[in-house]
């Protein structure tokens, strides 16, 4: 059993963007949306489609992300979707406007208490779906579109410091070689009669059955460490600044990203605390279309 | 097995800061199966007994980065995405236990053993409410639903995990120690 990477190389655009552009224009995205504290659709359709056309362009296989997308939309439609529907709680306090129409009320009877979901309410839940894919959308696409092998260089070219980013350089070295002292374990147990398929007994059980493979393989990396470090301090690691092997640039196509993420969390910015636009409100077009 | 002061953070730090994220991500990944119930959303880890044990036996640093980076792994060989505040509540997951670790001299002990999972379940507080509050800003959730959707099955789930495996992992670390001479 190795770890596979969801990466595979693919000769599209958002692939061929630099690593760093793709963290800077994830992060102006999702501040843009936090920060600010945008609501307002007119701004979120287009943020969201811009998520969803670099989501597209990064064209992943539908066989390699169906999975995670059925885990992400039931958790954006069934978890925060309906969070937002019932409670209308999470965002802005014009969600929960009183004298917005009720579209379905459900009360215990002689009680306040129950189900109300009003035009407000349900405008802010479609609200938060979209505003959510717009976050998570690029996100998802980094692990089938960014090599793992550059995660390292691109963090350091980010300005983090060389000794965090090496710890990500070694730590990708060091999964396949973990992976592989699992298997062996896993196989070596099962000689003796273990079997990780056919774990049976509650969850705590569960737990203490892993114990045979989790304490092998971590006592044995203790073991691989203090080598690592004799070899690293041999080295003269921690002495002076690093050189790195792998070199970063940006292309043209880098800076117009760049330009247009920052361009776009500034016109949310300036849009909301200079002009006021920005917020929540139901537009009268929804309004018109659910009440007929 | 505790020489360094508590925020060094040198050529071993970065080391076990790796092996910690490696193995956390590797077996994040390996136990993918194991699933909470009524939370879909949230896996189960035993692997976080090992992020907490690398806290405690080599500081808050190694214990920042493995939760952080290992947590980034994880969710990337899952194919999840990149989340920062649960990767950043990880790396503290890792980092409050951390703090302990000058004070803990032998592995064996109960008293000590008492001791670090009494401040892993103090991490995974800290760490798991972090990374839940924080959904309130990202995901726009109220805090009954971060609390309830998120804290409560992570923190009784990683609890469990830890109660179960960490005091394991300081015996075996300790009989190790003793025949390596470290």
């Amino acid at each position: 059993m190795l770890v596979t990477w969801k990466y595979r190389p693919r000769d599209t655009f958002i692939q061929r963007l630099d690593p760093r552009t793709r963290f800077i224009v994830l992060l102006c995205t999702i501040f843009a949306l936090t920060i600010p504290e945008i609501w307002d659709y007119r701004f979120m359709v287009p943020l969201f489609l811009f998520s969803l056309t670099q989501f597209l362009l990064a064209r992943i296989e539908w066989k390699d992300i169906r999975r995670t997308l059925f885990f992400v939309f039931i958790l954006v439609f069934f978890i925060i979707g309906l969070n937002g529907l019932l409670s209308g709680r999470g965002g802005p306090s014009a969600a929960l406007d009183p004298t917005s129409p009720i579209i379905f009320q459900a009360l215990i009877p002689g009680t306040d208490w129950g189900i109300t979901i009003t035009i407000s309410k349900l405008w802010f839940a479609m609200t938060q779906v979209l505003r959510i894919l717009a976050m998570a959308l690029p996100a998802m696409a980094l692990p089938y579109t960014l090599d793992p092998n550059i995660y390292g260089t691109a963090f350091k070219r980010m300005g983090v410091s060389d000794k965090v980013s090496f710890t990500m350089d070694l730590a990708l070295r060091f999964l396949p070689t973990f992976s592989h002292d699992l298997t062996i374990t896993v196989d070596a147990q099962r000689a003796r009669g273990y079997e990780v398929e056919k774990l049976k007994g509650g969850v705590i059980e569960k737990i203490r059955k892993l114990a045979p493979l989790i304490i092998p393989v971590t006592m044995q990396s203790t073991v691989t460490g203090e080598e690592v470090i004799d070899a690293m301090d041999l080295r003269a690691f921690n002495t002076a600044p690093r050189t790195w092997l792998k070199e970063l640039h940006y292309a043209p196509r880098d800076y117009f990203m760049i330009g247009l993420g920052v361009a776009i969390f500034l016109a949310c910015c300036i849009l909301k605390w200079g002009f006021g636009i920005g917020g929540f409100f139901v537009p009268d077009f929804f309004t018109k279309f659910i009440l007929g | 097995m505790n020489n360094n002061s508590t925020w060094e953070f040198g050529t071993r730090q970065v080391v076990y800061g790796a092996i910690g994220a490696a193995l956390y991500g590797a077996l994040s990944w390996f136990t993918n199966f194991l699933a909470i119930p009524a939370a879909g959303n949230i896996s189960f880890r035993p692997a976080v007994a090992v992020l907490i044990f690398f806290g405690v036996a080599y500081g808050p640093i190694v214990g920042l980065l493995a939760g952080f980076i290992g947590n980034t792994i994880g969710d990337q060989a899952s194919g999840y995405g990149f989340y920062w505040n649960w990767s950043l509540g990880n790396g503290l997951m890792g980092m409050v236990p951390g703090l302990i670790s000058a004070a803990i001299t032998d592995f064996k002990a109960q008293s000590q053993i008492i001791k670090a999972v009494g401040w892993g379940v103090l991490g995974i507080i800290v760490g798991m409410l972090f990374a839940s509050l924080t959904e309130m800003f990202t995901s726009g959730i109220d805090l009954a639903t971060a609390i309830t959707g998120y804290f409560v099955p992570t923190l009784i789930s990683n609890t469990v995990n830890v109660a179960i495996l960490l005091p394991i992992l300081m015996i075996a670390f300790a009989g190790m120690a003793a025949r390596r001479g470290r």
